[in-house]
Formats: structure tokens, sequence, C-alpha cells
């Protein structure tokens, strides 16, 4: 699944444009995609020099809480929590969208992989079909217990937000693009090591059982 | 086959709990669950930096409770 990122600022913040972020608090939940897509939003808008962060909690929807309260001037957000901002009048000052990878153990059985991929390229089909009908997921887990996710409806989703693909092979650029840009702000060490880092042969033999029609 | 995966939210894993909820792993064969996370498991993200970040992902799989999570 593709995952969208939005920068998001209070409603009553003077920051229209993500270049205003310069130099001010933006919280983060350092370790986790949002984060990196945070800073990958912030950095294609002011110098790194001018980029100002903290930690902040991994629930997206305390993260929110903490910014309305004050705590930091911006935030990086997923759904269903990017439509509890909007409609609570807060503003998106960038939106960006990053791939949600699987990590498996290097004993990770092909046959178990191709079954997972699958079925996952079913769902991603039904879904794609009628996004809307599938809105209710994101009701549920973190944001059972959250009123104002609770008082969403179906449609006030924005569902280009909502973006879905069959499951591909890791794009080795891709990987070392995200491995060399990481070590550039030092949250990885050495260089990228493809081998190392995508085992290609239970990824092969995955797709191979998955997609062939042999599997 | 059986397979556990660690825990997963819509924003990030959408077509994988629909094809739990909808029996599509089933008819593939597979028998896939997903690991609930215990206090221990759980570290705040506060605790981190950027440099040096605390992450609960993998931890299940670490421990041999899981053998994929999302990254």
């Amino acid at each position: 699944m593709i995952v969208c990122a939005a920068l998001v600022v209070p409603p009553d913040s003077n920051v229209y444009v993500p270049q205003e972020l310069a130099h001010r608090k933006v919280g983060l939940d350092y370790g986790n995609g949002t984060a990196y897509a945070g800073l990958q939003m912030l950095e294609g808008a002011v110098p790194r020099e001018a980029i100002s962060t903290c930690a902040a909690v991994i629930h997206p929807g305390e993260r929110y809480a903490a910014m309305l309260r004050g705590e930091f001037e911006a935030t990086v957000l997923q759904e269903p929590w990017i439509t509890v901002a909007e409609k609570a009048g807060c503003r998106l000052v960038s939106t960006t969208f990053f791939h949600g990878t699987w990590v498996g153990g290097a004993d990770l059985d092909p046959r178990l992989y191709a079954a997972f991929l699958r079925g996952v390229t079913q769902a991603v089909h039904r879904i794609n079909a009628d996004k809307r009908r599938y809105m209710r997921y994101f009701k549920e887990g973190w944001a059972a217990a959250d009123p104002a996710v609770q008082a969403l409806t179906p449609d006030d989703f924005n569902l280009g937000r909502i973006q879905l693909r069959e499951p591909t092979p890791i794009p080795e650029d891709e990987a070392r693009w995200a491995w060399d840009w990481m070590a550039s702000w030092g949250v990885l060490n050495g260089s990228f090591d493809v081998t190392a880092q995508i085992n290609r042969k239970v990824e092969r033999e995955a797709h191979e059982l998955a997609f062939s029609g042999s599997g | 086959m059986k397979m556990t995966i660690e825990p997963v939210s819509a924003f990030s894993s959408l077509d994988v709990l629909v094809a739990m909820d909808e029996g599509l792993f089933r008819a593939e064969g597979l028998d896939l669950t997903m690991a609930s996370r215990e206090s221990r498991d759980t570290r705040s993200t506060t605790e981190g930096t950027l440099t040096r970040p605390v992450t609960n992902q993998g931890r299940l799989q670490e421990r041999g409770e899981a053998t994929m999570f999302q990254g």
C-alpha cells in the first residue's frame, strides 16, 4: 500500500507554505516512515540547517493533539487524522506518499510470501473498485477510541489520498536512494549493499509463484 | 500454511486488513494471523532522537513471534 503523509499546521498558524516552517519546531515520530516523509517535505522547502524537529509520539491522534496544545508548530499525520485535521480547520502545507514495505526474516518461505502477495493483490483490486466502501477500516484499531475519527463518515475522506497498488519487487534504485538519504542524516551508517538489504532469491521465487500461475 | 505478522493499521495496510476479513488469504491456503503487542513490546518514540530513534517495528519478529512486519 502507498502511505499518504501530510505536513499539518493548526488553524491559527501563520504558516501557509512549508518554507515558513524554517526554524520552527516540527514534531516527528522518529524512526517511522511518517517522520522521514516529514523530513523530506521540509528538506524540499528549506535548507537543512533551517529544519527544526523534536520527538513526538507515534500515535497520530495523540501527536495531532500535542500540536493543537502548542507543543510544536507542525506535525506529520496519516489518515484518518489528516481528514480529522482538515475538518477542524488545520491546513496541509505539504503532502507526500511513500511505500509501505514488508520486511521478512532470512528464513521466510517463498510459498508463504507468495500466498500473502496473492491475497494482498486481490484485496487491492477489491478496494480500488470501491474505495469508499472500505473507509470504515480507518475508524478501527488506534482510531477506535478517538471521537473525532468516529465522527467521520466515508464521504469525508479524500480518496485521492487512499492509494493502493499491486505489490512489486523492491526497486533497487529507490532502496539505494532511501539508504543514502538516511545515511546523510546520520540515521544509518555505511554504504548500501543490496545483497544485505534485499533477499532477491526469496523475493523472486515468491513473485514467480504468486503471479506465474504455478503457485 | 500458517503465518503471523506484526500488527498493522489501515493507513499502511488496508489491503492486508481487507484480505484477512474477506478470506482472501484463506482462499490462497494461508492462515494469516496478526500478533498483538504487549506493553513490554512498546516504547515511546519520544524516548528516541532523530539519529537514534526508538521503534517498535520488528520487535516481535526478532523474538520469533512474527514472520513479517511492515517497515
